[in-house]
């Protein structure tokens, strides 16, 4: 955005920001194959908070209160984790073409996720396994990014790329050796993205980091700006650059670990929405983190709804964010070729 | 009391290595101008950089006032020292304005974000480098170099700290813009009394600013040390420029409009057959 923000505009947006995941819900909650108009959605959210029945039938209260809503959440939390933790890491390391993965926090997720279904054959504990790994893989990107003695942002990626590397290899080790026929249909499936397994009890675990992330990269959202002038400058203008960047990256790793534990690896929404972001707000975090947690819950939620409801069964989440992001990311080389970076 | 005074430094990058400059010592006073020439290499951005705090030094002080910068906190460091970089790679396409703004980061709270009160004094700072009203919405990614340099100016000045420090301020600036950067160095130290440090391939400005009356020093650093330190017309003489430079140069009173004016015009490499 080239011009002030009157106040009033500012106003705006910020209502705007926080309606249009409302909508999204509301849309969302009544889109399926059993239909649900929208003033039903709003009785049943209704008779969910008061607890006085509302004249809904029971068959729709159950759909909406136990089913299409809690994933709606999920999918709105998910997004908005994923492309807040995007932009934060873009502006962390000066570099508009990194997203959240960058410091392998999805690689290690993957291993976590694959190890715990060729391990129980299950996946009662793949979302802790998916957590955990998922914050090893940083905290070990990170060692690895400090040994060169300082603690810069090259070094720190080139940290990420052999963490995710190397959990890379893990995971195909691990996918070489389960079986075929049950874990790796299992794994790849989880590879891929997907909400149609989650369980409300996950809500707690992955709900936490998530919310934990997103605030805390809201409420450091004008450090993001500073540190984006490097190193160097950030330090002089009077940031403790180390404790800075490192609580930027545990709060992007709280978001984005808490995601992947419970939608599997989703690509693209962490580097996709928070371009949507730049291109409709500007590149101030102060206005990009807020629009990108309300843009990437939107995102996801709609490519959540495409994925269970345009065919018969459910489409992985990658598929279609991918599908949606890909054009989108073609688009934006070609309109920023010869730009300002 | 000096308002910067840096005694006995000594640094370098590799312990087993001789240091890149060692036991340097000089002062600046309020409203002084300090300012570093010396060939390629001589150390200047070392130097500056160790002032900074950036680099750490074997050994020495830096004393701001009673204190010593080694050992403030970044948050600190910045209230009494702003950093005019020597070349910035741009980032983001943010607003001029919110790249000034920067220059309150120390003032805010662990999670807090500039209040209007702080867009307003990087305005008044904006305001002090010339920057036109009503164009501190323009994306800095989108300035020319000159304009760049300026708005970095204005985000150290921003910090309102006493102390000033510029790495080549004007290098890659044409004439005009040189001169818009000179200006407002002698604006600054002239009538907002800030001391500053600057390093500097064009020692023609040090004689500018001995011209336009600027309490100026220089020191003339080579192979580590400074040679002399002194006012420019008493250390920016041929002798010393063919010590410290290996260059064959002439220095000379121009007189335009009655007013005299040193200036440096450089001939030749030493020992070179052009003549």
């Amino acid at each position: 955005m080239t011009h002030a923000m009157t106040t009033q505009r500012k106003i705006a947006t910020i209502i705007l920001l926080a309606v249009l995941p409302c909508l999204f819900l509301i849309a969302s909650v009544c889109i399926g194959r059993y239909s649900v108009s929208v003033s039903e959605v709003l009785l049943c959210i209704r008779q969910w908070l008061t607890g006085i029945p509302a004249g809904v039938s029971s068959e729709t209260y159950a759909v909406v209160t136990q089913i299409r809503l809690p994933r709606a959440f999920f999918g709105i939390m998910v997004g908005a984790a994923l492309s807040v933790s995007g932009a934060a890491f873009q502006g962390l390391f000066r570099n508009p073409l990194v997203s959240s993965g960058i410091l392998g926090v999805s690689s290690g997720a993957g291993f976590g996720a694959a190890l715990s279904i060729l391990l129980f054959s299950s996946v009662l504990f793949t979302p802790i396994f998916a957590f955990v790994f998922g914050v090893v893989a940083v905290v070990l990107s990170y060692i690895v990014g400090k040994l060169a003695g300082t603690n810069t942002s090259i070094t720190l990626v080139l940290g990420g790329t052999i963490i995710q590397s190397i959990f890379g290899a893990l995971l195909s080790l691990v996918k070489y050796v389960a079986d075929t026929d049950t874990q790796l249909p299992s794994i790849t499936f989880w590879m891929m993205g997907s909400l149609a397994s989650t369980r409300t009890a996950d809500l707690l675990l992955a709900g936490i980091p998530i919310l934990v992330g997103i605030l805390g990269l809201l409420l450091m959202r004008w450090r993001i700006n500073v540190l984006s002038m490097g190193d160097r400058e950030a330090r002089t203008l009077g940031l403790h650059v180390g404790a800075n960047k490192a609580a930027v990256i545990s709060f992007a790793t709280l978001a984005t670990a808490g995601a992947v534990s419970i939608s599997g690896v989703v690509g693209w929404i962490g580097l996709v929405v928070p371009h949507m972001g730049r291109m409709l707000i500007g590149n101030d975090n102060r206005w990009l983190i807020p629009t990108c947690i309300s843009l990437g819950g939107c995102f996801a939620l709609a490519v959540d709804t495409i994925c269970r409801t345009l065919v018969g069964t459910e489409i992985p989440l990658s598929v279609v964010s991918a599908l949606v992001g890909g054009p989108f990311f073609i688009y934006l080389l070609k309109k920023t070729k010869g730009g300002s970076w | 009391m000096s308002l910067l005074a840096v005694s006995d430094l000594t640094f370098g990058y590799k312990k087993d290595l001789p240091p890149v400059f060692h036991d340097i010592s000089f002062s600046i006073e309020k409203g002084q101008v300090f300012c570093v020439v010396g060939p390629n290499g001589c150390g200047k951005s070392t130097l500056i950089d160790t002032v900074l705090g950036i680099n750490k030094p074997w050994g020495g002080s830096i004393m701001v006032g009673a204190k010593d910068l080694r050992n403030l906190k970044p948050r600190q460091f910045a209230e009494h020292v702003a950093y005019v970089p020597q070349s910035h790679v741009k980032s983001f396409p943010y607003r001029v304005i919110d790249v000034v703004v920067m220059g309150r980061t120390y003032a805010q709270r662990m999670f807090s974000s500039p209040s209007e009160e702080e867009l307003d004094r990087a305005r008044d700072a904006l305001a002090q480098v010339g920057w036109a009203a009503g164009s501190e919405e323009r994306l800095y990614t989108e300035l020319s170099g000159g304009e760049l340099q300026l708005v970095l100016i204005a985000r150290a000045l921003a910090q309102a700290s006493e102390l000033l420090v510029m790495d080549e301020p004007t290098a890659h600036l044409d004439f005009r813009h040189e001169l818009n950067v000179m200006e407002v160095v002698v604006k600054l130290a002239r009538e907002k009394k800030l001391s500053i440090l600057m390093a500097t391939h064009f020692l023609n400005q040090a004689f500018y600013l001995e011209n336009a009356g600027v309490d100026i020093r220089v020191a003339l650093m080579d192979g580590g040390v400074f040679h002399r330190i002194g006012p420019p017309s008493a250390t920016l003489n041929e002798e010393n420029l063919r010590r410290v430079f290996q260059i064959v140069t002439l220095v000379e009173d121009s007189n335009v409009d009655g007013q005299v004016r040193k200036y440096i015009l450089p001939l030749k490499n030493e020992g070179s057959g052009v003549s």
